[in-house]
């Protein structure tokens, strides 16, 4: 338990003093700080749109604006949450394992009577808890935010709805942490270490989904899942086979529902226990690596 | 220039000898020859729903049918060039970085700097080999493309196809050495070498991703699935007319997408190839008129940023200690 404790704190205090790294928290911090005033604008401009097609008689259908909740100017977050948090998760996992291998202190760590498990737990953990630091401080900006928007304090709908995107959040970034902390526990390289789940990052949130449902790749930038739907011959399929796997889209279907994106119906659990169960695996493949990987060097 | 040409013979030769530079290559053919299929197969079932819509009013008797849909082969290409834009500047960045990191790391940086070379024979040689990579890259991309629309999309090719394919290639090129030329620059720039990659991936990020993704955002016909014009069933002139009163917010719309290098080469290539149907079966001259401020813009970025590699990359900045 002590070798747990230990290793999540030097982990955190790793992640903060690595300068490179807050540089990615701050950015990811003001885009879903931006989210909220870019989706009040654009919604303030679509509903005058909207008057004057309405003034000058073109139309009389209502409009489709008027009963969005208050949660529609965080959706943005969502895309932010698979570009920016997914990217800045990836760079951390990496930094952690890597870190040891790279001053090689890794055998100074394991000369001591440490188990690896509780030792990659550990690192697990601080990287959870640093992300989550993160996730909160996003969420009370995003509250703050939409409050301000809205002229009067979020409800408690909106509020749990809201940490339950945080929680979502957290679980897609940890899957992807442990992704980093995998390939820098066995790349030979910095560069390998780094680019292979990057290059996993961009099939999973790119090559997967268009494979399954023909959505082009900058059309899955759009905070909208791009899940198969039924009537599409070869893609059906297919898109039954991929979806599991598309771990993205299966995170932003969850995070629309629960953020209350009125195109994106159904129940969220489904996605939910998806991104569960490859977080335990993850986990699990992370935390199984033996004693003379954590040990090994580095080609470069 | 011998001593240039020697640095970049030799990055030619670890590229060849690398198993990275295979695999990212690898992949990007892979990811273009996934996209043709899936843009084939999606184009087949329109084809298939537009045949039972006919089949249907045939047997209703009735004889007025909307057109049918229609194959021009270089759309297929669509989600190709979605990729080399996301994915090829990504690992344009990783290559850029990768040729100042393996120099720094083996040592080897300090026993070339003690040689009599130029004060841009490094940097100047490093990003010729790169382009030369690139050049290669593209051009293989380039055949694959062709060769998966011709097989895989069953579409006939014409000469003009080709020479707008080139075109389209030309600017791709452009656009790849633009990525590894600012990646060679703010590595040799940064005492930590992965703070120089990191620095190089925040900016792929807002250049790539974010900017492009507000801009879209912002679009007032992309709020509602479908498009809100469409939904209210407002004609296009009407629509032009509503959105010319909203000319202000539509600006910072423009520049917002505008200020992204990576907006410049979609604008190009997908008006080159006709995916944008603005421009689609139109003629080459019209395209270079329409398009030529993108060009420009295109060209001086790369060249910019070759530019902050050569004076970035000094002995200097080179071989300062970690911090």
């Amino acid at each position: 338990m002590n070798t747990i404790l230990t290793s999540a704190r030097h982990e955190i205090l790793c992640t903060l003093r690595a300068r490179v790294a807050l540089l990615l928290l701050v950015v990811f911090l003001g885009m879903v700080s931006l989210s909220s005033l870019i989706g009040w604008i654009t919604n303030t401009t679509v509903t005058r749109v909207y008057e004057k097609i309405l003034a000058d008689g073109l139309t009389t259908a209502p409009n489709p604006f008027a009963a969005v909740s208050a949660l529609y100017y965080s959706r943005n977050s969502v895309i932010y949450v698979v570009l920016i948090g997914a990217l800045m998760a990836i760079i951390l996992g990496v930094q952690a394992t890597l870190r040891d291998r790279k001053s090689a202190t890794a055998d100074l760590v394991l000369s001591r009577p440490v188990n690896t498990v509780q030792r990659l737990i550990g690192q697990f953990l601080g990287l959870g808890a640093v992300i989550a630091a993160v996730l909160a401080a996003s969420t009370v900006i995003s509250g703050a935010s939409i409050s301000i928007i809205m002229g009067a304090p979020l409800g408690l709908d909106p509020s749990v709805r809201l940490i339950g995107f945080a929680a979502l959040s957290w679980a897609l970034m940890m899957i992807f942490a442990l992704l980093g902390m995998l390939t820098g526990l066995y790349s030979r390289k910095e560069t390998t270490a780094l680019l292979v789940p990057f290059v996993i990052w961009s099939a999973i949130a790119f090559v997967l989904p268009q494979i399954g449902t023909a959505a082009r790749p900058v059309a899955l930038l759009n905070p909208v899942p791009a899940l198969a739907s039924p009537g599409r011959g070869s893609f059906d399929l297919i898109g039954a086979v991929t979806g599991p796997f598309t771990i993205t889209e299966q995170f932003k279907r969850a995070a629309s529902i629960v953020l209350r994106d009125d195109s994106v119906t159904g129940s969220p659990w489904l996605s939910i226990l998806l991104l569960v169960a490859v977080l335990i695996a993850m986990t699990w493949i992370v935390v199984v690596t033996p004693r003379r990987t954590l040990r090994s060097g580095l080609n470069e | 220039m011998n001593s240039t040409w020697i640095v970049a013979e030799k990055e030619l030769l670890d590229l060849r000898r690398g198993r990275l530079f295979a695999i990212l290559i690898g992949f990007l053919a892979v990811a273009t020859l996934i996209s043709v299929a899936a843009a084939s197969a999606d184009f087949r079932n329109q084809l298939d729903a537009y045949n039972l819509y006919v089949a249907n009013l045939a047997t209703s008797g009735s004889t007025v049918a909307a057109a049918a849909p229609q194959l021009f082969p270089l759309k297929l290409l669509r989600g190709g060039v979605e990729y080399l834009e996301i994915l090829g500047a990504l690992f344009a960045i990783v290559l850029g970085y990768g040729t100042i990191a393996k120099e720094k790391h083996r040592g080897t940086l300090h026993l070339f700097l003690s040689r009599p070379v130029g004060r841009f024979a490094f940097a100047g040689g490093k990003v010729l080999g790169l382009s030369i990579v690139w050049l290669g890259v593209v051009a293989a991309l380039t055949a694959v493309s062709l060769v998966a629309v011709v097989t895989i999309g069953h579409a006939p090719i014409q000469g003009i196809d080709v020479a707008r394919l080139l075109i389209a290639g030309g600017f791709a090129w452009l656009y790849l050495v633009f990525w590894t030329a600012l990646a060679v620059g703010l590595t040799a720039l940064s005492t930590r070498l992965s703070t120089g990659l990191i620095v190089a991936l925040v900016i792929w990020l807002a250049f790539v991703l974010i900017i492009p993704q507000i801009g879209d955002t912002m679009d007032p016909d992309n709020q509602v699935p479908g498009g809100l014009f469409a939904t209210l069933q407002i004609q296009k002139p009407d629509e032009l007319a509503v959105l010319a009163q909203f000319s202000a917010f539509d600006g910072i719309r423009n520049g917002l997408e505008a200020s992204s290098v990576t907006k410049h080469f979609e604008r190009l290539t997908f008006a080159f190839l006709g995916i944008k149907d603005q421009y689609n079966q139109q003629p080459l001259s019209l395209m270079w008129a329409a398009m030529l401020p993108y060009a420009i813009t295109l060209t001086a970025a790369t060249l910019a940023a070759v530019v902050f590699a050569a004076l970035a990359t000094t002995r200097r900045t080179l071989q300062r200690k970690q911090s």
